[in-house]
């Protein structure tokens, strides 16, 4: 029943026109950079002295291996249980405080996940502020955090925002007569989210889940506190000392990454897709008797994901500045200290959005106007980016910028710290372009062509100010995974340009608590207030 | 309303022009450090060379093991000129990559021979002791092991912690396997996991952790007790115990230095390297970072637990690669990484 309004829409439909061949060109261009750590890691592997199928299928390599898939499937099927029940809490019912929810519930994404995990383990096992806090509170929380327990907890809580982000502005923005006709037609509320809600939002779910799945798999930080041996952590083990075996895993880690993202493109095909966004307020649902279950729910997933590793930062800082002002021991930072990383990391986050969403926009018209080979195959290259460790990122862009490539002059330079930025998350910006470019209604397109406007034109005055809420809100991602990057940072970074992911893991390196969660603060704080501006506020063209 | 265009064009304009201004000058007085040794113990060194010399450092912090791979990539091209790392393992898989320029013998000569590479490429200038750190709450000095080996009684059992896919564990246990010989080494590694041993990532989690008596032993490196000392002051209850003198269980992790055959300023590295090793920077580092100087004739502070008398220097390594390697398929195997 859905179909006919689907097709009701003025869109062409994906795969009508062929792709002007300078856009495929672009595309096809930008893949190729997107390619350089797939093809270093490549390579690496074809190049390395081991033998290959008895690696790849040792024991050694195939239980990390399982225990990724198994971490990575469980993470992203609850993220995405997760994402999709809060993005219709705070969307489509009448829950109190909404407009406070839509804030805070993005904000777990703001952990760098090495700080993120650290100061949840300290703050929920015995003697932690909260488990303490929770103790004197009648609550006893005997969570023992390690293992695949752990890893998972820690990884849904400061990822179903990948998940709840799109979501919510999918529900937001759905026309309200589809679900008006169905309850007028007798369907039931379950009914109608079953038959009429539920196929418009499989496609953000599933985009979302892709990049909580990506995610996971790459991340170092909280499977590593969490003591949970993944692939990632084999290959972070032996990456210098065993290189050929640490190349071998990647590889099979990309491997996996594009199994992943072709099946996600087989998905997000199928889902329906009504391509009208409506302005209208969004049908709500009254929750009646259950609103004071959902305020809980929705109050223990941000008391935890959001303010349980704050208020066990807070403690921490508070504890050092507290020893500061009654002259014990002195903060070993200043003002300087705090300011201009702050700066730094304000400024290269948002370059690095606004590159990373030049680069997906020709893209994006790809995609979302042409349905072509070239399309998924651009799409696959520029997906596995997100899935290639921090790291090997970072050695990729060396080795490409100083031996194979006539950049040389760039290297230590911040072009190639951007660049490793996009590449590393551009993926973070594709779908939401691709969403923007499909709200541009082509009938005004082609009023504009009449009117004799010309290409460049058109794009400036048509097409970008329509996408410019959509475009945002990617690059919002993007600029929040750059604020708390550290592996490339560190490593292909001009030396000496400090960002507060650098400070925290430096003065965390060296024990420095106090310091590390003040700075981790003013991360959060920072990150929270541009999450509002770029992301939140727009949150309803980020289909 | 927003608009991108007012936005975009002027962030890359002013992107592109910081990175071309960023580009590296080739001032001779300036000098390249890649640093796995954290700014925090290190970074005072550096502005007192740089104040008695007029040389400006560029440094690069980050993880030896990730800067070692780095120079590597680099290779021939890389603008580093000295190298320091936390301890021999990087710096002798850079030697056996022909990356090193040999030390000259005044600088071999500031420490003792089980405190520098026995090619001369590497010298070590601070040492952190491997100690057992325990709850001072629940077990007295008395009650504590004289050997590592004790650790397997049934009486420490779910007891211990170790960080067995850390750097330092794993120095530790490469001289420790080479000492004790790989089945003494294995055993006692596969007994430890039998007697519920538990895996912990990092030394400074364990030191948390022994705090505040989630668990009650752990094998780290002395360094991390006294920084959480300095902080909580008598709130820390943790103490660290060395094992009795000439126990496998102690050990000194020498950080090194070594300058690269890349580096045009062979003799300015040098001098670096001789400031490092000189008795007031050795000075600091024992007296302000709680670190065993390594010169000769500087003694270490009052407050360090005796020195150990192993170092992981003092048995030469032919193939540090394969001799690491070894050691992680060992930890590998034992389990503990499961724990």
């Amino acid at each position: 029943m859905s179909e006919p309004i689907t097709q009701a829409a003025d869109q062409p439909r994906a795969g009508v026109g062929r792709p002007a061949p300078a856009l495929t060109f672009l595309a096809l261009a930008i893949a190729a950079l997107f390619a350089v750590p797939g093809g270093y890691v490549l390579w690496r592997t074809a190049t390395a002295q081991v033998d290959h199928l008895g690696l790849l299928t040792s024991a050694a390599t195939l239980d990390p291996l399982w225990r990724t898939v198994q971490l990575a499937v469980l993470v992203s099927t609850t993220a995405a249980l997760l994402g999709t029940g809060l993005a219709w809490l705070t969307t489509r019912t009448d829950l109190p405080l909404k407009r406070f929810w839509r804030i805070v519930v993005p904000l777990p994404l703001v952990y760098p996940s090495f700080v993120g995990a650290a100061a949840f383990l300290s703050g929920l096992t015995p003697g932690g502020i909260v488990h303490d806090l929770a103790g004197a509170a009648g609550f006893d929380l005997n969570l023992r955090l390690h293992g695949l327990f752990g890893a998972w907890l820690v990884l849904t809580l400061f990822t179903y925002p990948y998940v709840y982000l799109p979501v919510a502005a999918r529900l937001a923005a759905l026309p309200r007569g589809l679900e008006e006709n169905a309850r007028l037609l007798g369907d039931r509320p379950r009914t109608v989210f079953r038959r009429i809600v539920f196929p418009q939002i499989t496609s953000s779910v599933a985009a979302g889940a892709l990049l909580v799945f990506l995610y996971t798999v790459s991340d170092f930080g909280a499977v590593h506190l969490m003591r949970f041996e993944t692939l990632t952590q084999t290959i972070f083990r032996t990456r210098l000392f065993d290189q050929d075996r640490s190349f071998t895993l990647a590889f099979l880690l990309l491997a996996l990454a594009l199994l992943v993202i072709a099946t996600e493109r087989t998905v997000a095909r199928r889902g329906a897709r009504s391509a009208i966004i409506s302005n209208q307020p969004a049908l709500q649902v009254p929750l009646g008797r259950m609103k004071p279950l959902a305020l809980t729910a929705i109050s223990f997933v941000v008391g935890l994901a959001l303010f349980a590793p704050a208020i066990s930062l807070a403690d921490w800082g508070l504890f050092g500045w507290l020893r500061d002002q009654n002259g014990t021991t002195a903060l070993r930072m200043d003002w300087s200290d705090v300011i201009v990383p702050t700066w730094n990391t304000i400024w290269i986050s948002l370059v690095a959005a606004a590159a990373a969403i030049t680069a997906m926009l020709p893209i994006a018209y790809l995609l979302a106007r042409h349905r072509s080979r070239t399309g998924d195959l651009v799409n696959t290259v520029v997906v596995a980016g997100f899935a290639i460790p921090g790291l090997v990122v970072a050695l990729s862009l060396i080795f490409w910028t100083l031996h194979a490539s006539p950049f040389e002059f760039l290297i230590g330079s911040l072009p190639v710290l951007v660049f490793a930025y996009v590449v590393h998350f551009g993926a973070q910006a594709l779908r939401t372009s691709q969403v923007a470019v499909s709200t541009v209604p082509k009938q005004m397109d082609d009023a504009a062509r009449l009117l004799g406007a010309r290409k460049f034109r058109r794009f400036f005055t048509v097409d970008l100010p329509l996408m410019a809420p959509g475009l945002a809100a990617g690059g919002g991602l993007v600029m929040l995974s750059t604020m708390k990057e550290l592996p490339a940072t560190l490593l292909v970074a001009p030396i000496g340009f400090r960002t507060l992911a650098v400070e925290i893991w430096s003065t965390y390196e060296a024990l420095y608590l106090p310091e590390t969660a003040l700075l981790a603060l003013v991360l959060v704080g920072i990150s929270a207030l541009l999450t509002w501006l770029l992301v939140v506020r727009r949150a309803s063209h980020l289909a | 309303m927003f608009k991108p265009k007012y936005f975009l064009t002027p962030l890359l304009a002013f992107s592109l022009l910081l990175g071309l201004s960023a580009c590296g000058s080739d001032d001779p007085q300036s000098l390249t450090v890649y640093s796995g040794r954290s700014e925090k113990l290190v970074g005072p060194i550096f502005e007192a060379f740089e104040a008695s010399t007029g040389i400006t450092l560029e440094v690069r912090y980050g993880s030896s093991n990730d800067l070692a791979l780095v120079l590597e990539t680099e290779g021939n091209k890389t603008p580093a000129d000295v190298f320091l790392s936390r301890s021999p393992g990087p710096v002798g898989y850079l030697e056996d990559q022909n990356a090193l320029a040999p030390l000259s013998d005044d600088i071999l000569n500031r420490v003792s021979a089980d405190h520098r590479s026995p090619d001369g490429n590497w010298v070590g200038f601070a040492g952190r002791g491997r100690v057992l750190v325990y709850n001072i709450d629940e077990t007295t000095e008395a009650e504590l092991p004289a050997s590592v080996f004790d650790l397997t009684d049934e009486r420490f059992r779910d007891q211990v912690a170790i960080p067995g896919s850390n750097s330092s564990f794993q120095d530790w246990f490469t001289i420790f396997r080479l000492r004790n010989g790989d089945d003494a080494a294995i055993n006692w590694l596969d007994d430890m996991v039998a007697n519920g041993a538990r895996f912990y990532p990092k030394n400074g989690a364990i030191v948390e952790a022994v705090g505040r008596n989630e668990i009650q032993f752990g094998l780290v490196n002395h360094y991390y007790n006294f920084q959480k000392v300095a902080v909580n002051g008598d709130a820390q209850r943790s103490a660290n115990w060395g094992f009795a003198d000439g126990d496998s269980g102690g050990l000194m992790i020498i950080a090194s230095a070594a300058v690269l055959n890349q580096s045009d300023h062979q003799d300015l590295a040098q001098e670096l390297i001789e400031f490092l090793l000189s008795d007031e920077q050795q000075t600091y580092l024992t007296e302000s970072v709680y670190e065993y100087p390594l010169a000769i004739g500087v003694s270490p502070s009052a407050v360090l637990p005796d020195t150990p008398a192993d170092t992981v220097g003092a048995i030469p390594i032919d193939d540090v690669s394969s001799a690491f390697t070894r050691t992680m398929e060992i930890i590998e195997a034992s389990g503990i990484l499961d724990q």
